[in-house]
């Protein structure tokens, strides 16, 4: 692990050290051998991860992410960098670019935003790693190529429980993901960021809220993600940028889109999808927290209800089995035929020994779910319902 | 100088307390007892037992007895007295899951198993290890007052796995609490 941290810091040196300067991606521009190479290797990682079974498939919301990217870039570009946002489905706070323009947004901070100004923000500054060929130039910088490479992929082996990710990221996932560019590369990736959503109208206010967001999230539950955009130095980082841009360069700035109601419709599945993996994770907070919102934007949702149900069962603080009833109830009175509900009611009474109300509302589950994953377990607790013993 | 201290070293390092086992075993200060195969050895470190025949990465079987207060290795989860064996099984499979040394977790299978006459759980999963070995393990569990038991039996999946899945099911069939509340 000490290895590992000694590498992850070398590689910060590194990357610190950027010196070659590239012009930006043109219709026009043509890339060398190295950069060739540099692209088919990110190809075949992203083959790879497209293939690994982490994409959170939903063709609407991915062209409707790919629709606002191509607000962002003017088609010249997209001719030469063939831009493509994906969604990894993962509740870490995470985004990054692969230099041929395959974007990766992961569920974690996807859910956390409030708008399409702030998903425009974060992938404008994606976009610009590569349109202004960030990894090459990082690249470049490094005398010893190959040693570079397989320096960053010993670095994936200390990355704690997320080395597994890390590993699917492949190496220059990796770099993209973890370690990030150097300082002024993100502070280019920034501003020309900056520049290119205010460009396509959205309100220039809600760039440095995104940021604001996590950094306080980070603060609050006192979070320790790996991740470029789940690192509390990063996000201070890119909170002062935009404020210091927001000051300086939005003046007169005439439109102000936001698209709260459209983009908060179009990722409320996400939303609900990572607070399920928040709860999986044992962050009973950040999870409830993401249901309350999914709850504003869908307010009779049995599913949503239900799931605040688990929250508060397995958190198991004072009063917390009681209000879990409470969620169920509702969930059952919104929608009788959502099994889940069911089956929350039925553990509660099964675990104070209400053996005939457990057996009941178990078996409305089985019946409503005949195909559940838990049937052994729910079956086995029926049995030992009507096994008898006292109530 | 040097030669003689590696020497010692490599001597201390050799004398891990490692003891041939066979028959009942009694662990009372754990309050279980179980039968250990003939001819395997056993090492018992902290609240595990361990035992294999081969050496630990050919094949091992774990027994564990730890607090439910007690905080996990690799999830930020708990386990808690009221759990039942699938909430618990959902703790315990999720450390495993989040242990960094470890990829490819997949679950083959998680069922009820009454151990020594408590309910708990079984849970089949395989993973890959930092050299790419791929393991098959077999985790039995349940939580009786404010203790955890697991039984645990990890193999790599080709050609170990089955060559000692029936002595596990034998160690685990043999696995008794001592004193019952």
């Amino acid at each position: 692990m000490r290895y590992a941290v000694f590498v992850l810091f070398l590689c910060f040196m590194i990357t610190g050290c950027a010196t070659t300067n590239l012009p930006p991606v043109t219709k026009d521009s043509k890339f060398e051998e190295d950069e060739k190479r540099l692209w088919l290797r990110s190809e075949e990682e992203q083959k790879a991860l497209n293939r690994s079974g982490i994409i959170y498939r939903d063709e609407d919301l991915d062209a409707y992410l790919n629709g606002i990217a191509r607000k962002l870039q003017p088609p010249e570009v997209y001719a030469r960098i063939p831009f493509q946002v994906n969604v990894i489905k993962n509740n870490l706070l995470n985004a990054f670019a692969y230099p041929n323009g395959a974007i990766y947004v992961h569920t974690g901070i996807l859910a956390r935003m409030d708008n399409e100004a702030q998903l425009a923000t974060l992938l404008a500054h994606e976009m610009t790693h590569a349109t202004h060929r960030h990894m090459i130039e990082q690249f470049r910088d490094v005398k010893n190529k190959t040693a570079f490479l397989a320096t960053l992929q010993v670095t994936t082996a200390g990355l704690g429980g997320y080395g597994s990710l890390a590993i699917l990221l492949g190496t220059i996932g990796t770099v993209a993901a973890v370690t990030g560019y150097s300082r002024e590369h993100e502070a280019e990736a920034d501003r020309e960021g900056f520049r290119l959503m205010l460009n396509a109208g959205y309100d220039p206010t809600e760039a440095p809220k995104l940021f604001l967001h996590l950094k306080k999230e980070v603060e609050e539950e006192k979070t320790k993600e790996p991740f470029f955009f789940g690192t509390h130095p990063r996000l201070t980082d890119r909170v002062e940028n935009y404020e210091t841009l927001l000051k300086t360069h939005s003046q007169g700035h005439q439109e102000s889109i936001q698209n709260t109601e459209i983009f908060l419709g179009k990722i409320r599945r996400v939303i609900l999808d990572n607070a399920r993996d928040d709860l999986k994770a044992g962050r009973f907070k950040i999870a409830e927290r993401g249901v309350e919102k999914y709850s504003k934007i869908e307010s009779e949702s049995a599913e949503a209800y239900c799931l605040l149900g688990d929250i508060r069962h397995q958190r198991g603080e004072v009063n917390d089995v009681e209000t879990a009833k409470d969620h169920y109830q509702r969930a059952i009175s919104i929608n009788s035929s959502y099994p889940d509900s069911h089956k929350g009611i039925g553990l509660i009474h099964y675990k104070r020994k209400e053996k005939t109300l457990a057996k009941k509302a178990l078996e409305l589950y089985l019946s409503l779910s005949p195909q559940a994953s838990d049937r052994a377990f729910i079956e086995e607790y029926i049995h030992q319902c009507q096994e008898g013993g006292k109530e | 100088m040097k030669k003689s201290l590696l020497v010692i070293v490599l001597l201390l390092i050799g004398c891990a307390p490692w003891v041939q086992v066979g028959g009942l075993y009694k662990m009372e200060s754990h309050n279980y007892s179980v039968e250990l195969p003939q001819g395997w050895m056993r090492w018992n470190k902290g609240d595990q037992l361990l035992i294999t025949r081969d050496g630990v990465p050919l094949q091992n079987i774990q027994i564990i007895r730890r607090n439910i207060e007690e905080p996990l290795k690799y999830t930020k989860r708990k386990l808690s007295k009221t759990m039942l064996p699938q909430e618990a099984a959902e703790v315990i499979l999720d450390n495993v899951a989040s242990n960094k040394d470890i990829s490819d977790f997949g679950l083959v299978e998680n069922t009820p198993l009454r151990v020594s006459g408590i309910s708990g759980f079984k849970a089949i999963y395989s993973y890959k290890t930092k050299d790419g070995l791929k393991v098959k393990s077999v985790y039995c569990g349940f939580i009786q007052d404010q203790w955890f038991y697991g039984i645990n039996y990890n193999a790599p999946e080709r050609h170990y796995f089955d060559k000692d899945i029936t002595t596990f099911e034998n160690v685990l069939e043999s696995f008794k609490l001592i004193k019952t509340a």
